[in-house]
């Protein structure tokens, strides 16, 4: 009942949305945050930038590269453009390979001779 | 019953469910770190920014490049040494409640990260810490945003039943079993652990109950087929009733708990052959 079973042949190899966020154009993500509550898929991510110094030092949002965005479910991006539109610094950019039309492997068998 | 039961339940409290079993909850059951050991666990991440295992993001590159091998292995760590959680139905919960302590409420990581949800206050927490590990909150104040709210069994019960009641589902987080670490109140899709059980059949545990209509007592009013986090339950337009797919069934008793006729009840999990064995 797991998910391996669940995963049809056709699935394997397909190439999933690859989103890639300007990080030198959104620098407050968390403040901002009007791509991440429109998504309809929660695609997006905000993580705060974790370093050795500054461990589990408590990040101020309102200061630049303090958190940063990424796309951890870009599986479940459709391509719907909502967090594109919606961005004021336009850092968002998604690209979606054209989906191979799904056609049933081989010629089949006869049911009866 | 399930691994975890076999392991660590005992017949003796709470019909042998393993989260009833009062040892569970004992304070050995956390881990001092000796000083000059490095971190472990769901800390490590936060201190170093090393990653302990597998993510959803290998599994999405191993689909990619048609790595079917990769995928099982990476798979199967995460089922192995991931952070498992279960879910677990009000009345349950209540139970658990009364065994741990302290509880404490605090600010949400996942609603943090997916929808940058900043709660800073008692009033916005949704998410409630259990056990000794809570009392070492202040070293984490990034993690802890605006503090955590110790509160009672009463108050925690009732802030259980008020996230209940808005629709949220109860989830055990484990930080390896049997330590209970939390108790998550999870939605689709902002919430991690759910998102994992849905959409990957990763980490999440079913609970040992399922939900079952009682026909005769259904009107159709559709109020559960709102609060079905997970696909299982819709409203069957043909008998305008509603219909409970118990293969997809996780047993958060959301459905239970809304119906206004007691039209839904509660069956333990060995009673349905089918799915007795279905964790994931």
């Amino acid at each position: 009942m797991s998910m391996p079973t669940k995963i049809p042949e056709f699935i394997w190899g397909r190439k999933y949305p690859k989103i890639t966020i300007d990080l030198t154009k959104c620098t407050v993500p968390f403040l901002c945050k009007k791509c991440l509550q429109i998504c309809p898929e929660a695609v997006l991510y905000v993580n705060r930038v974790i370093t050795l110094e500054k461990k589990l030092e408590e990040m101020d949002p309102r200061i630049d590269g303090n958190y940063v965005m990424g796309a951890a479910r870009r599986d479940k991006c459709t391509g719907c453009n909502l967090c594109i539109e919606v961005c004021p610094v336009n850092a968002i950019k998604i690209e979606i390979a054209p989906m191979e039309r799904l056609r049933v492997q081989g010629k089949g068998e006869q049911w009866s001779k | 019953m399930c691994f975890l039961c076999e392991q660590f339940g005992d017949q003796k409290y709470g019909d042998g469910l393993w989260y009833l079993n009062p040892t569970n909850y004992a304070r050995n059951m956390y881990k001092l770190r000796a000083p000059g050991e490095t971190a472990k666990g769901a800390e490590a991440g936060l201190e170093t920014g090393v990653r302990s295992g597998p993510s959803i993001q290998d599994l999405l590159n191993a689909i990619e490049n048609n790595d079917k091998e990769g995928f099982e292995k990476m798979r199967q760590t995460m089922q192995e040494t991931g952070q498992g959680s279960m879910v677990v139905p009000l009345a349950d919960a209540d139970k658990v409640l009364e065994l741990c302590s302290p509880i404490g409420l605090e600010s949400c990581i996942c609603r943090k990260a997916d929808r940058a949800r900043d709660e800073r206050n008692e009033h916005e927490y949704t998410c409630m810490g259990m056990g000794v590990g809570m009392l070492k909150w202040e070293r984490w104040p990034e993690r802890y945003k605006g503090g955590v709210k110790f509160v009672n069994i009463e108050e925690a019960k009732e802030w259980n039943h008020e996230m209940d009641a808005r629709g949220f589902v109860h989830i055990l987080m484990l930080f390896g079993a049997p330590y209970i670490g939390g108790f998550c109140q999870c939605d689709y899709p902002d919430c991690g652990a759910l998102r994992n059980g849905v959409d990957f059949g990763l980490q999440v545990l079913k609970s040992h109950y399922l939900a079952k209509v009682d026909y005769a007592q259904c009107n159709g009013c559709g109020i559960c087929a709102q609060r079905c986090q997970w696909g299982a339950l819709k409203f069957e337009t043909t008998s305008g009733k509603a219909n409970i797919d118990m293969f997809k069934c996780f047993g958060c008793g959301l459905c239970h708990t809304a119906c206004p006729r007691q039209a839904i009840s509660l069956v333990r999990r060995e009673t349905v052959p089918a799915v007795a064995e279905v964790w994931l």
